[in-house]
């Protein structure tokens, strides 16, 4: 601690001050609970390229078929919590695609059950929080906005939930394909906990493990050969493991945690790299090149993702993993796991008997 | 901005003539790709390169 406190001091010190850029802002010797943060992504970028990418409506919402498959797949799990949701928030909304998978008209896939309403009519108000104003107003004017409720709100940060909400606002929090670009994974979770009323489900999707994995090998392989070295490209992102930990150690109970694999067909690369872009999904990993990626690395990159990855048919498969999450705040007569060691019957038993 | 096509769709749309040198350097690369060094595959990209240059 002393060895922190002399460096911040000396730090102040060796600061020139006549220069105008001396801040009056402290540096504090300690560390903020929690640990340190490590940065992964920029977030600035991140927000410049929502923005970029929502500048032209019509073209941004030929990007959209990911997100808005995703998030009907979220809310087809709410079809299994049987309640109303007063005031429900969406936690990095992008272009507020949850409402619109909310106001869809009979939601329920299976043929054999009678029409279901829209799943709009279990919500009250949807709070859809983003920081991008220019992804989130992109659609503001489309005619699902009649179908629920939806005020929107733009999130100065994005892994600063209590400030503008508070503690207990919420009787549900969503998220969909944008928590794979929070720095702060489990600060954000458990921000996440203490937003929700107790015994309240947040159920959450986002990008993990496998995702582009062959974009992610054929640009090593090809940056490797044309020069010699690799940086980032794909961001490193969670794997499943890591979510069952992380919901647990941010106070969820009754968690599921699962895993889909949605692979699209793309003609090529570049067709893949532009829908990418146009979803606000570009590279914003710290450290890494900046600018462009060189012409010689995309026509090899292209050459060897075909080679490495390409269907028979010509096209290019591109994988990603969703992770698939539900966790409940503690409270109310929640079911609880028994106490260790008060199990009556043994497993062994019945298996062997059967 | 998009209603000039950006210079991205041009290279891609030369890049896609090669077929058969991208398939040829793709293999070379593939063929053992846990030891990729620096131009390892160097002749098949210039190849490559010229086609689609051309």
């Amino acid at each position: 601690m002393r060895v922190n406190l002399s460096r911040a001091c000396r730090r102040q010190i060796l600061r020139p001050s006549s220069a105008g850029t001396f801040s009056p802002r402290r540096t504090y010797a300690f560390q903020a609970p929690g640990g340190a943060v490590f940065k992964v992504f920029n977030s600035r970028a991140k927000w410049l390229q929502k923005e970029r990418s929502a500048a032209n409506p019509e073209l941004s919402r030929q990007g959209d078929y990911l997100k808005d498959e995703v998030a009907m797949r979220v809310c087809e799990r709410l079809l299994d919590i049987k309640r109303q949701f007063p005031r429900v928030l969406d936690l990095g909304a992008n272009s507020c695609n949850i409402a619109r998978a909310l106001t869809r008209e009979n939601p329920d896939p299976d043929p054999s059950t009678p029409t279901s309403p829209p799943l709009a009519t279990k919500i009250g108000e949807l709070v859809a929080a983003e920081s991008s104003p220019a992804l989130l107003f992109r659609d503001a004017d489309l005619p699902f906005n009649a179908g629920l409720n939806l005020t929107r709100h733009v999130l100065a940060d994005d892994e600063s939930l209590l400030l503008p909400f508070g503690l207990g606002s919420f009787d549900m929090v969503l998220s969909s394909l944008s928590l794979h670009w929070i720095n702060d994974l489990p600060g954000v979770l458990s921000q996440i906990n203490s937003v929700l009323r107790p015994d309240s489900p947040f159920v959450g999707a986002m990008l993990g493990g496998d995702t582009l994995f062959e974009l992610r090998t054929s640009l090593q392989l090809a940056e490797q050969e044309r020069r010699g070295g690799i940086s980032p490209h794909v961001s490193p992102l969670a794997d499943v493991r890591d979510v069952g930990g992380l919901m647990g150690k941010a106070g969820f109970q009754m968690l599921t945690v699962d895993v889909e694999d949605i692979v699209v067909d793309y003609p090529d690369t570049f067709a893949l790299m532009q829908d990418l872009q146009l979803m606000g999904e570009g590279n914003a990993v710290l450290g890494r090149e900046m600018g462009a990626i060189r012409r010689d690395v995309l026509l090899a990159n292209e050459a060897i993702y075909r080679a490495l990855h390409g269907n028979e048919d010509g096209t290019l498969p591109a994988t990603f993993r969703i992770i698939h999450m539900i966790g409940w705040k503690e409270g109310g007569n929640q079911p609880k796991p028994l106490k260790r060691g008060s199990g009556e019957v043994s497993l062994k038993d019945i298996l062997e008997h059967k | 901005m998009q209603s000039k096509t950006r210079p991205i769709q041009n290279f891609a749309q030369a890049a896609s003539k090669c077929t058969a040198e991208a398939a040829i350097y793709g293999q070379c690369i593939v063929a053992d790709y846990n030891t990729v060094y620096k131009d390892k595959c160097a002749n098949e990209f210039m190849k490559l390169k010229n086609c689609y240059l051309v």
